[in-house]
């Protein structure tokens, strides 16, 4: 690449940027399409964009810190959904093809017929730098802790800004924890050995092993979206008498699936416990 | 029926390993762990090579494994968590999930401590 060549990525850089803040988002970062070697096959930048150079990843759309401090869970079950970034995405895309005049995609949210993610988002984080896997699953930015996060893949040949050199997780304090008490807040919080999903352990302040029960904290993160109607839906089918199909119908629970199904075109997260407790990026939510 | 689903037979005959293979538990899942500890999930494509059957028998009964895991109980299990943990946060900071793990630890120090009964 020329040096003018570099020149003009710098300025698209810039501008893109410029586009993601002003669209209201915190952080941005740019990964090489090349380097998502651990991805599972089909869910490679490559494969989704052929000649795709490079992803551009937004993060944002944070739950207010008011809302972590509310006494009620289903108030972020309802909030806190990814559309927002997906939209930022979709300008920062746009802007990609017309002012640039490179291919552009926003990842789509959800997930495709195999039940499996179109790319590994929190993957595209991490090597752009937006932030670092936690041992509880999101990504986590040093400063700003838990967001949403969006991915942009296109032509443009942008320069990677790669991964964090140091992790946001374990934090200081969950080592300090670690070493008092063999555990940490999140752990502690959803213990995948006593009906919890999380476990692991720390060594010289990193994750050493990470046990994640995908099927425990679906019934949690989606316990009034798909997989909780496709339940439910077993359940009045099974259930012989009429009147019997009628209370699991118009129940409270299937009831509240059906309104947060509506919105089925974006993806929903309706359990926070192990992000309410971090302590990554906690000082942004302490206010008066 | 018009669509393909898969036949319970070989639901019940695969499901075991292609919820082992697909790392329906993940252990040591995550892509930034080093590669020597590593495990990742097969993809379907891989699981049906390794099991001798066609890539949609493996997505099929991957799905339907992956949500029978657990039984609806555990849907009304995660709504009484939440709503306990959301609470006690509210209340206790993180102290309400960590207390008693920190409350063990110093109980186990001073019991190994010397001269302790």
């Amino acid at each position: 690449m020329s040096p003018a060549d570099l020149d003009q990525m710098q300025t698209y850089r810039r501008e893109l940027d410029d586009v993601a803040r002003k669209s209201g988002a915190l952080v941005t970062g740019v990964a090489d399409a090349e380097a998502f070697t651990a991805a599972m096959e089909g869910q490679r930048p490559t494969e989704l964009l052929p000649g795709c150079k490079t992803v551009f990843v937004l993060g944002g759309a944070q739950p207010r810190a008011g809302d972590w401090k509310s006494p009620s869970y289903r108030h972020m079950e309802t909030t806190s959904t990814s559309d927002r970034l997906t939209a930022m995405g979709n300008r920062i895309a746009q802007h990609i093809e017309r002012r640039c005049g490179y291919y552009a995609v926003t990842v789509p949210p959800g997930v495709d017929r195999a039940r499996r993610p179109f790319l590994n988002i929190a993957l595209a984080a991490e090597l752009a730098g937006c932030g670092s896997p936690s041992l509880a699953g999101p990504v986590l930015h040093p400063e700003h802790g838990f967001m949403y996060y969006t991915a942009v893949l296109t032509t443009l040949p942008l320069a990677a800004d790669g991964p964090l050199k140091q992790p946001a997780c374990p934090a200081p304090e969950c080592v300090s924890m670690w070493n008092e008490a063999g555990t940490t807040p999140c752990m502690a919080t959803c213990p995948i050995d006593e009906g919890g999903c999380l476990g692991g352990k720390l060594e010289d302040g990193r994750i050493k092993e990470r046990r994640y029960d995908v099927a425990r904290c679906t019934t949690r993160v989606h316990t009034s979206f798909i997989p909780g109607f496709q339940k439910a839906l077993e359940a009045v089918f099974d259930e012989p008498a009429k009147e019997k199909r009628k209370m699991i119908l118009y129940s409270s629970q299937f009831t509240r699936t059906l309104w947060s199904m509506s919105y089925s075109n974006v993806s929903q997260g309706q359990c926070f416990e192990c992000m309410r407790v971090c302590p990554v990026g906690s000082k942004q939510r302490d206010l008066r | 029926m018009g669509f393909y689903f898969v036949d319970t037979a070989l639901y019940h005959q695969y499901k075991g390993q292609v919820l082992a293979m697909s790392q329906a538990i993940q252990i040591n899942y995550p892509e930034h762990l080093p590669p020597e500890r590593r495990q990742p999930g097969f993809s379907d494509r891989q699981i049906a090579e390794k099991l001798g059957i066609e890539e949609r028998v493996v997505r099929e009964i991957r799905c339907v494994a992956e949500r029978e895991f657990y039984p609806i109980d555990e849907w009304e299990a995660a709504l009484e968590f939440k709503d306990r943990a959301c609470k006690g946060f509210a209340a206790g900071g993180v102290a309400f999930s960590t207390k008693k793990y920190i409350d063990r630890a110093k109980a186990d120090k001073a019991a190994k401590a010397p001269g302790s009964p």
